[in-house]
């Protein structure tokens, strides 16, 4: 039983000779992930820059300036006002604050004062949510002097003002620091599809590729049939039935080394799961590189043409990929959750997103692990049935 | 030289394929250390009869055997006996030429060693131990040819089936295949050579025989098949052939 292992050992030697096959099924699912992750969000949560232009410079604008900048997700950018002015024309900026000269006397003294948002256009979804933001900490910032100024005239005649200067500060301080309510984030991952599509996407993708670079190999093996190398490794000690031992060995070996080079690549650079994760995740890729690859095998005993089983193999990919919710959510019912139980991928994704989410482990997945070795070995029986190694030959 | 007991021996061999037999009562025996040739026009049956000969092909009708052992019964110990090399390329082009001989070694039982040994062995051979290493996509279709050759070698046979092995290469390539199977016969080696160049035929091969719609129509060395039809010295056989059967080998 040694051959059909060297015979799949030859086979990855082969995948590893053939620069085409390498692109395909390693560099173009890393390609097609980070396109996807593009579009899909990765920014998650609100991040943008108040583009603010300090014409005061006095304590108060200080403060102001700090103040926005402490805001999470929110960054400043000092301008002169000419600076300013000049990103707005250019549409550099959308959204552009100017802090008047007179500010923090203004503030000081309870006179009315402004600070003005200068927009262009509609000044960009991001500059409305900043500008508001801005006037929440403008509004907070006026109420502290406001204060001040009113306990300073209250009890400037009992207490020293700059006694009444300090403990207000320390009070306004520790209020900014604990305030007295919070706004807490709270993120509900079942109710987000975005969310979902993400998480679901890195599993999704390997899958897809795992399956179309596995099957679509279904083609070379009519062309072996056709160039008569089958028929010439009968001549040797090989046996029909280690030859289809083997081949179907060297399909799940490609499966696992491209499927185990992707998961490692995102651990490291995305830095998803432990390694306990990782090594579930190849038990799993175990799986279903052994369903790939028997219906590689399926689709090269029925098919007669190398163009037929090239179209079986995109026909029963797409099909799967698109149906067993790589690209949207499958949803809870209806028809695309009834055609998505007929693709491996469905399967496939659900385990590898719980194992690597360490949601769940390779014990939970015990169904979709099932489900996918009977696929498999239904598919290899039935294909060592009709397995021929030339249209006539035994 | 050649021996006069039969290394292989095949008695009414019949093939049809869609009800239209391509091969049909084939008898012939090949003896011990010649080279024997099956000569004949495209068609003639004579892939189909090396297809049944080494194992890959059941016959309808007829049997075979090659060292004492029963190609219906026996397969597995006449593959330890023989190599075949086929009438296409039949290898991996994407590889180096050690690559495919050592995998197609390792098949025929080799271990690692025995293979790599052998690859490089047969290299020296053919001629291609300095391109040893480049893949055979990059080869000419000569050495192709002689990669081909080489692979049905690796196991030492004693027994080689050659099927059209100098279609379409240069005449270079060419002499140095039939200097080749004409040492390894030297060494004891038996061979089976199909071709439909009668020059090739006459060149190479101790017996031919002629084959025609499935029919060995004549057999004997080439110059008893010349002296049938005239002076054994000027005839050729590709007038053996037209006097046979009306036609020209060369249609
Ligand atoms: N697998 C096959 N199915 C149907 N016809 C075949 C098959 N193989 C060969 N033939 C037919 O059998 C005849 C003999 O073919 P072949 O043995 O290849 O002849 P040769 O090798 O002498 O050129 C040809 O007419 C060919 O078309
Ligand atoms: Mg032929």
């Amino acid at each position: 039983m040694v051959r059909p292992l060297l015979l799949a050992l030859f086979e990855v030697k082969r995948f590893l000779a053939d620069r085409g096959a390498l692109a395909f099924s390693i560099a173009l699912p890393i390609l097609l992930f980070a396109l996807m992750v593009g579009v899909f969000g990765g920014e998650t949560s609100f991040n943008s820059t108040a583009h603010v232009a300090d014409l005061d410079g006095g304590d108060a604008a200080r403060k102001l300036i700090e103040r926005i900048e402490d805001v999470d997700g929110l960054d400043v950018r000092r301008y002169t006002e000419a600076e300013l002015n000049d990103a707005l024309d250019r549409s550099a900026v959308l959204t552009g604050f100017v802090i008047p000269a007179g500010f923090t006397t203004a503030l000081e003294s309870g006179m009315p004062t402004t600070v003005r948002v200068k927009r262009r256009g509609n000044g960009g979804d991001a500059g409305q949510i900043t500008a508001a933001i801005v006037q929440g900490v403008a509004d907070g910032l006026a109420s502290e002097y406001e204060l001040r100024r009113a306990l300073g005239t209250l009890v400037s005649d009992a207490i020293p003002p700059e006694q009444v200067e300090a403990h207000t500060g320390v009070l306004l301080g520790d209020a900014r620091r604990d305030p007295p309510v919070r706004v807490v984030n709270q993120t509900l991952n079942e109710e987000s599809e975005e969310e979902d599509i993400l998480d679901r996407l890195l599993p999704g993708v390997i899958v897809m590729f795992l399956l179309f670079s596995v099957t679509l190999n279904a083609q070379t093996l009519i062309e072996e049939r056709r160039n008569g190398t089958l028929e010439r490794l009968l001549t040797t000690q090989l046996s029909t039935g280690q030859l289809f031992a083997g081949k179907f060995l060297a399909g799940v070996s490609r499966g696992m080394l491209q499927t185990i080079i992707l998961l490692v690549l995102a651990f490291v650079v995305l830095r998803i799961a432990g390694l306990n994760a990782l090594a579930q995740s190849a038990v799993l890729a175990l799986v279903v590189s052994a369903a790939a690859s028997a219906i590689a095998l399926l689709i090269a005993t029925v098919a007669r043409t190398e163009d037929q089983a090239t179209w079986g193999a995109v026909f029963i990919t797409m099909f799967m990929t698109v149906f067993g919710g790589t690209f949207f959510p499958i949803g809870d019912s209806g028809v695309l959750e009834l055609l998505s139980r007929f693709t491996l991928n469905r399967y496939a994704i659900d385990a590898y997103e719980g194992i690597l989410g360490e949601t769940a482990t390779l014990g939970d997945a015990t169904f979709e692990m099932a489900l996918l070795g009977g696929v498999a070995v239904v598919c290899l029986i039935v294909a060592r049935v009709l397995f021929r190694v030339s249209s006539e030959a035994k | 030289m050649a021996h006069m007991e039969a290394f292989l021996a095949a008695t009414g061999l019949t093939k049809s394929f869609d009800s239209v037999q391509v091969v049909d009562s084939v008898s012939f025996t090949v003896r011990s250390q010649e080279i024997f040739g099956l000569l004949g026009p495209n068609g003639a049956g004579k892939t189909t009869t090396i297809r049944m000969l080494s194992t890959v092909l059941d016959p309808d009708d007829g049997d075979v055997n090659i060292g004492g052992h029963s190609v219906a019964k026996e397969s597995d110990a006449v593959r330890r006996l023989i190599g075949v090399c086929p009438q296409e390329l039949a290898l991996y082009p994407e590889l180096s030429a050690t690559d495919n001989l050592v995998f197609f070694g390792r098949m025929a039982g080799l271990s690692g060693s025995q293979a790599k040994e052998s690859a490089a062995d047969v290299l020296e051979r053919v001629g291609l131990t300095d391109r040893a290493k480049d893949a055979v996509r990059k080869y000419s279709g000569g050495m192709k040819r002689r990669v081909n050759i080489a692979i049905a070698l690796m196991s030492r046979p004693q027994m080689l089936f050659l099927d059209e092995p100098t279609v379409g290469i240069d005449p270079q390539s060419r002499n140095h295949i039939f200097d080749t199977v004409l040492a390894l016969r030297d060494e004891g080696m038996t061979v089976l050579y199909t071709t439909h160049y009668m020059e090739e035929a006459d060149r190479l091969c101790d017996r031919i025989g002629i084959m025609d719609e499935g029919h060995i129509i004549a057999l004997g060395t080439p110059a008893e098949l010349k002296a049938q039809v005239g002076d054994a010295d000027t005839t050729t056989l590709e007038e053996v052939f037209l006097s046979l059967t009306g036609r020209s080998l060369r249609d």
